[in-house]
């Protein structure tokens, strides 16, 4: 099949644009997702729990988001529950959360490390009590800049030393 | 009209190929420290990782891009890409990242007992040089490893190295602070009166010595001296050592103040 030269422009100008195109949905994706990012999941996530702003989930750290009087009164507040807990090796349990404008939390996801900082795996049996234990504290700073409140990822670490629990933080 | 229209398919399709190639070029062809800088401005977002992986495939020896990409994943917690990165960055770069590798693993993972290594490395392939990982100085940061091991003795010889090649008046003040944690911690409650004394004398509001000096007075039945200085921890609570991505070993809360106070008037 032979193109006559405006066949031909018709052709170039559809290519470009298809490539134009394309190029700005994926710039636009690279430029709106971010490490980290947690997304509802209906099979993972409760339905109950809301955040203020889908679009503007900030960390932690850029707006001061914590649990009232820090990590030292968390660790405090659940030491009595998980104390109890023994794991088969050494490591850290991290779970990434939302603190959402109003100071609830949900969207739990776990990380997990062992002590060679290398991905591995705990019983999640006993990862769900921990989840379930930070899920039961109920005094959550969420993240304010000024007097407006923020939604918030946070960033909780449990230190696993010869089976046992040492630190939260 | 054609013709017109042929002129505007022409110029479009121009424009839209131009638009493609600039991008692209900018991406794939652009010098790298443009690249690098770009990346680094967009922190956390997939575009600075998509670019830092380009970066390290043109560029394999590039131990700053392996550095910068990791700092995302570890400061929200996926650890095991960001160590896994840092790791890549210290093997092409030792002496320029091991510091930094240390720094997080005592602040982030308060893993002490392999941020020692990472420090002893460091002092050994920088000889005749004090390091500051990360702007600190590293006989300050062992002290808190092995205060965070509770090797009390061992942190005390550091933090006094520390004040030795800082000098009294420039040493971070903090080093006073834990030589009073450490010297409680050993029973020393006079020692540790003198160590907070120190770090109230480079700023009279520290809070953390005023509750030291709090606790240390009371230990030796100073009940005077103990309200004194509870009051006045309260009072300078806003001054207090606090850093937005980690909670220090000796963080200090009001509450804890105030817990002390009542403990004190029971």
């Amino acid at each position: 099949m032979k193109f006559k030269p405006k066949n031909k422009l018709n052709l170039w100008l559809l290519i470009s644009f298809l490539l134009a195109s394309t190029l700005t949905f994926w710039l636009n994706d690279q430029l709106s997702k971010r490490v980290g990012d947690i997304s509802f999941n209906e099979e993972l996530d409760d339905s109950f729990f809301k955040v203020c702003d889908e679009t503007r989930i900030l960390q932690y750290y850029s707006v001061n988001a914590n649990y009232q009087n820090g990590r030292k009164a968390l660790k405090k507040e659940i030491w009595e529950t998980i104390e109890p807990l023994t794991f088969k090796a050494s490591g850290y349990i991290t779970f990434r959360f939302i603190i959402n404008c109003d100071g609830e939390i949900g969207r739990f996801r776990v990380k997990t490390i062992d002590s060679e900082l290398k991905k591995n795996k705990f019983d999640s049996g006993k990862i769900k009590t921990l989840q379930k234990s930070i899920e039961n504290l109920k005094h959550w700073n969420a993240g304010a800049l000024g007097i407006k409140t923020f939604d918030s990822y946070f960033v909780l670490n449990f230190k696993i030393e010869i089976g046992k629990i040492t630190d939260i933080f | 009209m054609k013709k017109f229209l042929k002129v505007i398919k022409l110029i479009l399709t121009v424009l839209f190929f131009l638009y493609t190639i600039l991008i692209l070029s900018f991406l794939f062809l652009s010098p790298k420290e443009t690249r690098f800088n770009f990346a680094g401005n967009f922190q956390g977002n997939y575009i600075s990782q998509t670019v830092f992986n380009v970066l390290t495939f043109q560029y394999p020896n590039y131990s700053d891009a392996f550095f910068e990409q990791s700092v995302p994943f570890n400061k929200r917690g996926e650890f095991a890409r960001g160590f896994e990165l840092l790791n890549k960055a210290v093997e092409l770069d030792p002496s320029l990242h091991l510091g930094y590798r240390g720094y997080m693993k005592l602040r982030f993972l308060r893993d002490y007992k392999n941020a020692l290594l990472d420090f002893s490395r460091l002092d050994s392939l920088t000889p005749n040089f004090e390091d500051a990982p990360w702007g600190e100085d590293i006989n300050f940061l062992r002290g808190e490893c092995y205060f965070g091991i509770k090797d009390y003795s061992k942190a005390i010889t550091c933090f006094k190295r520390n004040i030795e090649n800082n000098t009294e008046d420039w040493v971070d003040l903090n080093t006073f602070v834990y030589l009073g944690l450490c010297e409680y911690e050993l029973g020393n409650y006079e020692k540790a009166i003198l160590e907070y004394q120190r770090a109230l004398k480079q700023s009279v509001n520290t809070p953390e010595a005023h509750f030291g000096l709090a606790k240390a007075y009371l230990e030796l039945n100073n009940f005077e001296k103990a309200k004194e200085h509870i009051l006045k921890a309260e009072l300078n609570i806003e001054y207090k050592r606090k850093d937005p991505y980690k909670e220090f070993q000796n963080e200090l809360y009001l509450s804890e103040i105030l817990q002390f106070k009542r403990k004190l008037t029971e």
